[in-house]
């Protein structure tokens, strides 16, 4: 599965950095969400989830690793 | 743009939409100022209202209709929004801009206020907060507001802007006048020396600029390659200088007060002063449940928003506190959860003028009680003191908070 952020709708609270900075970081410009590598691990599903979960601006969605963002 | 403003007769508010409400006034022997808005709440106000109050303005009390309203700046603008109205008022950069001119200012400032520059302040912070709790620790009592709460921020001020701690007083003096004056002439005067102060500092800046905030504002550069004008730059200096004091030192006296009637919280953060994920995560919930700011918008033209005829030019009061504890949104909203996962808080705002501090906020509020809790891992509100008392407006707080704990 992988994660990915809609920088249109991403405010920079970095509540998903906070929450799993395993694979959240927030860039050092604006402090938007910024998803190196945005396939994750299992053992991370559950804190990604929470991170999605915890975005004020809803700018986090999970796919199946083959669903493109629309 | 007139700067003579009226506010407009409430004919375009239909009677059913008019609350009589103050957020100014505090009831006596109310411990909690949020209290009155709250109460709004529970007496079942219209989640859209009209008081004739302070000039008369809109409050929303829907957490949606408050997001709505920090998002859309086509509707809800932040320029020249004082309630009771005052003008002129300094044109704030960058929070009383509307975009696109906002971005300007915000982009030179942002890279300064992420988590990653905010991280790497950590320790100066830790150092200035130890300093200040050693001055009063062994003494077994403090004022908290007067011998932290108001001196940490001014003295994270200093830090920011490359100013020597040595100027805390003259600052914490300026800052003081600002906050809790009354009087208009007093006001004005100081309005007048906080800028002679930044102007001078400006100029120290630009002749020989360091590695802090201040420098990096007086050199930066436009998009054709020229300095930003003075008045800007000066009125950012302004915003930077007034919006990371009071908010701050309030929040954290909401949060000492709260510890201090709650030992089981106390015990809480003791018990994670080494798990920096679990702290963060209960000081996120003592932001949700402790929003002092109620943020204030100017409505751009006559407009209908959700069905309720607006007018250009009236007030809109968006007070966090109660989207904060919307029902719709959050769980158990008026408990406190350390534990809260889920947390979508609007402390800091949401949209284009998000708090830009906040990050630096909330780790001067997480540092502070880090450095507290080692030298003081225990303490109670002092009981022969009689307790400060509460006041509402823009940013509601205490006047005094007296602490005392065994040496």
């Amino acid at each position: 599965m992988k994660v990915i952020v809609n920088l249109d709708l991403c405010q920079g609270h970095a509540r998903c950095e906070d929450i799993c900075p395993e694979v959240f970081a927030t860039d050092a410009v604006e402090g938007k969400c910024v998803i190196g590598k945005p396939e994750f691990a299992p053992e991370l599903e559950e804190k990604v989830r929470l991170a999605v979960r915890n975005c004020p601006e809803g700018a986090l969605r999970i796919l199946r690793t083959r669903e493109t963002y629309s | 743009m007139s700067l003579l403003f009226q506010p407009s007769p409430p004919d375009h508010v239909p009677a059913e939409l008019i609350v009589d409400f103050d957020f100014f006034d505090v009831p006596e022997g109310l411990a909690d100022p949020a209290e009155i808005w709250h109460g709004l709440v529970k007496r079942g106000a219209p989640p859209i209202f009209y008081t004739p109050r302070n000039g008369g303005h809109w409050v929303f009390l829907d957490y949606a209709d408050i997001v709505h309203a920090y998002r859309d700046h086509s509707i809800f603008s932040t320029y020249q929004t004082p309630i009771p109205p005052i003008e002129p008022f300094p044109v704030v950069q960058p929070q009383g801009v509307d975009p696109p001119a906002h971005n300007v200012f915000r982009r030179l400032l942002a890279p300064m206020f992420t988590p990653i520059a905010v991280r790497a302040m950590t320790g100066e912070l830790e150092r200035r907060a130890a300093g200040l709790i050693d001055g009063f620790a062994a003494g077994g009592r403090c004022d908290f507001i007067r011998d932290y709460a108001e001196r940490f921020p001014t003295n994270t001020f200093l830090f920011l802007f490359g100013l020597p701690e040595e100027r805390l007083e003259e600052f914490l003096e300026l800052a003081n006048i600002f906050f809790r004056s009354t009087d208009p002439a007093v006001r004005a005067a100081n309005i007048e020396a906080i800028y002679a102060v930044l102007d001078a500092l400006f100029r120290e800046k630009l002749a020989a600029p360091g590695d802090d905030i201040a420098s990096a504002i007086v050199t930066a550069r436009d998009d054709k390659g020229h300095p930003h004008d003075w008045t800007d730059i000066l009125n950012c200096g302004f915003l930077l200088f007034v919006a990371g004091l009071d908010t701050v030192t309030n929040t954290m006296a909401y949060i000492w007060r709260y510890l201090a009637i709650t030992p089981a919280a106390r015990q809480y953060f003791r018990d994670r002063l080494d798990d920096p994920d679990a702290f963060l995560r209960a000081i996120e919930e003592l932001m949700r449940i402790n929003a002092v700011s109620n943020l204030f918008r100017r409505v751009t033209h006559d407009c209908e928003f959700r069905g309720v005829a607006m007018r250009a030019n009236d007030r809109v009061v968006l007070p966090n506190t109660v989207a904060n504890r919307d029902p719709k949104v959050f769980r158990d909203p008026d408990s406190i959860d350390l534990d809260r996962e889920v947390n979508v808080h609007v402390t800091f705002g949401v949209g284009p003028h998000r708090c830009i501090g906040s990050h630096l906020a909330k780790r001067e509020v997480m540092v502070s009680l880090q450095q507290w809790l080692h030298r003081i891992p225990d303490f109670e509100l002092a009981p022969d003191q009689p307790p400060g008392s509460a006041f509402g407006g823009s940013v509601m707080g205490f006047t005094g908070l007296e602490l005392r704990w065994d040496r």
